[in-house]
């Protein structure tokens, strides 16, 4: 796996975060905000550690290429593995929601304001350009796609990467996400009111919206017997998936959680597994009103009374909300806490909600059955939604 | 049993206008309609390319209302009104839920992503609406096309350039081969803009007017200097065939293989010359389908006129054929334009009997790309159609459809 988030270029960063559930969210300088209604998100520090060999042309880069190409290249390394990746059918399959629209506001300030714009600013816009570059960076042949469906973008990418693998389609997929700040999203979700003035907040009492981050993970997969045969050590398995479709509204959720409960269900099903058997939920949970009303609904509708007990992992209190990326570098939160036996708690202190009956992981990290199975949930607008359900690896 | 993706309705808009019948007239007559782009803005480069396959205005109110569709932009608007029609004429009993939905698109929202940027950038932040906003995410047209048809199975939005409407294809079929839905609405929808015109034509993308030519996309020609930008909506319906044959719906073809492959030559804006590794992706994709390059019977090629993408398009279908000679290869994009759905359409179309007029913007072979196109005439059905895209930036897609 790899990552770059608020904390930094790597993993290493995210881990030591998450295990002390500190935010990541705060004062940042991606552009001017000034005349927004709020002042805070999630920004990835500048620049990767000097070891880092930037590939070439690495500064005209968008910055959500940057921080794939880097956690891809982390993840690939990490798993054994050399580029260019010759020798196997790899695949990239990849999310995001605004790729390089950052970059292409500098371009329409520029066009506008008649000062004129580097057309290489523009050419960071195409959606598929994050998934394109890692594919040519690690020189990969096989299929390459990139999903765009707003905040379940990396999780039905890392879908699609289950599947082509099942399929035989591919023998490796690098698969994740990746996106950045920009002001296009900043002012949209402050148009809606959907960003707290503080960081989120999820499944507490006062909480008022969410807080947007930038990022990019990546995890590696590959069939377990092929991953055997080479010497690597898994990570996680990862068990089934589950999409749906609200059906219902653009931006709203489901009051009751109905399209988010459905693709809960599904990744169960694909997984062969019973809602009994899910020890840990990493939840969506962006901290606004409405989207944790109906994912608390969900998780009711699917686990019954025991969702009052069942331990609840909100990453992006930690990490922002990743947008396009988010179901990626929860996927990773996720398996880092199956790989350590302990669910991460929550960055904040408010109380909470208790109309929502959540056991959110809060202080400190929260022990975990050695077996227990987790599920990953990413919910989007569209009402795109999207599960992962994921097992430690358990060695013989 | 094997469970088989057949596609069992379609509904298209674009330049040509609406529905199946009308691209097929176009094709026949081997004429595209041109709008001249609005070019006001000053966006443009001086004798760049003037031309585009827009939409114009279009009656949609048969198939969304005009107080849904004031609540939508434009891709959204059409891509509802193109899964209706699509819902229309795959007719019969109802089918058994859930209904999934995969739509393609190069570029996403580019309307009202701009006229969002614009009122941040002019009038400040707070003046942000909160309406385009909403719409301006890429993935809202398959959101709409889900509310209002009831579609709670899988709903994604793939974004791969060229070749999105090819992957959505593929996806979906997938969808239904593997069970988890009855039903998947698949398409491809964009809009051009002017500005997303100008940027296209500063790229040395589209086709423009040369002392000797007008201006036109000449699709495999030696004259070739770009494309034509185009904008619009298909939408497909996909079913199991043996469900979709047990409520007596009509098929149009069955989804045989798909498949994929990467070019790690091609630069960010622009095609490689991995023509060995594209070649193998496509045999792969075949040997998936149990089928060679033998089997096919019709070629529709994603050659748009680009003077390197065509060049690869066709080294890469020569080195995957060897020495035996290529079917008939269509070039619809002459008449449609790239982006959007009318390649798409004109894949299914490609599976019937079809008369196609004389291709007009085809009149000297290149040397260096070793295929020319079907000179027109009429054709009979195929048994099987080859679709192929290779997209700006490395990504290839290809889809094998059977008639019944």
């Amino acid at each position: 796996m790899g990552a770059v988030t608020a904390f930094g270029w790597g993993l290493e960063p995210l881990r030591q975060a998450l295990g002390g559930g500190r935010t990541g969210v705060g004062p940042f300088a991606r552009f001017d905000h000034e005349r927004q209604r709020t002042h805070v998100a999630a920004q990835v520090p500048a620049g990767p550690p000097a070891t880092f060999a930037r590939p070439r042309g690495w500064s005209r880069l968008a910055f959500c290429d940057q921080f794939a190409l880097f956690a891809a290249r982390e993840a690939v390394q990490a798993a054994g593995l050399s580029f260019p990746l010759t020798g196997s059918t790899a695949g990239v399959f990849f999310g995001t929601s605004t790729s390089g629209l950052l970059e292409s506001e500098r371009f329409l300030t520029g066009v506008w304001g008649g000062q004129g714009a580097r057309l290489s600013l523009i050419a960071a816009n195409p959606l598929n350009a994050p998934g394109d570059a890692v594919a040519r960076d690690l020189g990969v042949t096989g299929p390459v796609r990139t999903v765009s469906s707003a905040c379940a973008s990396a999780a039905l990418a890392l879908e699609d990467a289950l599947r082509s693998l099942r399929g035989g389609e591919v023998d490796l997929a690098v698969a994740g996400g990746t996106d950045s700040l920009c002001r296009i999203t900043y002012s949209g979700f402050n148009a809606l009111r959907a960003v707290d003035e503080n960081p989120c907040r999820p499944f507490r009492l006062g909480r008022t919206g969410m807080s947007l981050g930038e990022g990019g993970a990546i995890l590696v997969l590959e069939p377990l017997p092929r991953a055997l045969a080479r010497g690597a050590e898994p990570l996680a398995e990862l068990l089934g998936a589950g999409a749906s479709c609200d059906a219902h509204h653009m931006t709203a959720p489901h009051p009751q959680g109905a399209g988010a409960a459905l693709a809960l269900r599904r990744g169960l099903a694909d997984a062969h597994v019973l809602p009994e058997d899910i020890g840990f939920v990493n939840a969506h949970g962006t901290g606004t009103p409405l989207n944790d009303v109906s994912e608390a609904a969900a998780l009711h509708e699917v686990f019954g009374p025991r969702t009052a007990r069942l331990p609840v992992s909100a990453t992006k209190s930690i990490v922002g909300h990743l947008l396009g990326s988010s179901g990626a570098i929860e996927a990773v939160a996720t398996v880092l806490g199956l790989r350590s036996g302990e669910a991460h708690p929550a960055a904040g202190s408010d109380p909470l909600d208790p109309a929502l009956g959540i056991d959110l992981v809060c202080g400190t990290p929260r022990p975990l059955p050695k077996t227990t199975l987790a599920v990953s949930a990413s919910f989007g607008f569209g009402g795109a939604n999207a599960t992962l359900v994921l097992a430690p690896w358990l060695s013989a | 049993m094997r469970r088989v993706a057949a596609i069992t309705g379609i509904g298209s808009l674009g330049s040509y206008g609406r529905g199946l019948p009308a691209l097929a007239e176009a094709l026949k007559t081997g004429v595209p309609r041109l709008t001249e782009v609005d070019r006001s803005a000053g966006y443009h480069r001086t004798g760049g390319a003037r031309l585009a396959a827009l939409m114009g205005p279009q009656d949609l109110s048969p198939w969304v209302s005009v107080a849904a569709a004031r609540r939508m932009s434009p891709t959204s608007r059409w891509v509802v009104a193109a899964a209706q029609m699509a819902l229309e004429e795959a007719g019969g009993a109802p089918v058994r839920e859930p209904t999934a939905v995969v739509m393609g698109t190069a570029f996403g929202q580019t309307v009202f992503t701009e006229r969002l940027f614009r009122s941040i950038t002019d009038e400040g932040p707070e003046s942000a609406s909160p309406f385009l906003f909403t719409e301006c995410v890429a993935n809202v047209p398959a959101g709409q096309v889900a509310i209002h048809c009831g579609a709670t199975g899988p709903n994604l939005t793939v974004v791969e350039r060229e070749a999105s409407a090819l992957i959505a294809l593929g996806r979906g079929a997938r969808e239904v081969e593997e069970g988890r839905a009855a039903r998947v609405l698949v398409g491809a929808v964009d809009e051009m803009t002017p500005l997303a015109h100008a940027v296209l034509d500063r790229f040395g993308a589209l086709a423009r007017a040369s002392p000797e030519r007008p201006e036109q996309a000449r699709p495999l020609d030696r004259h070739r200097n770009g494309f034509l930008a185009s904008e619009g909506a298909t939408v497909l319906v996909l079913e199991e065939e043996g469900e979709a044959l047990a409520r007596g719906a009509h098929i149009f073809a069955r989804v045989a293989a798909c498949g994929g492959a990467f070019d790690p030559s091609a630069s960010r804006v622009g095609w490689g010359q991995g023509v060995p590794g594209l070649a193998q992706g496509l045999l792969r994709m075949l040997a998936r389908g149990h089928r060679s390059p033998g089997d096919i019977d019709r070629i529709v090629s994603g050659a748009s006129g680009s003077v390197a993408g065509d060049r690869l398009e066709g080294r890469v279908l020569r080195q995957a054929f060897g020495k035996a000679p290529l079917p008939p290869v269509l070039i619809p994009k002459a008449i449609t334009g790239e982006y959007a759905g009318g390649f798409l359409a004109a894949t299914v179309l490609a599976t019937q009997a079809l008369a196609l007029g004389p291709c007009p913007t085809f009149d000297t072979a290149d040397p260096e790309v070793p295929v020319v196109p079907y000179p027109g005439g009429s054709l009979s059905a195929p048994r099987r159609v080859l679709a192929t895209s290779l997209a700006a930036g490395g990504a290839a897609a290809w889809v094998l459809l059977e008639t019944a």
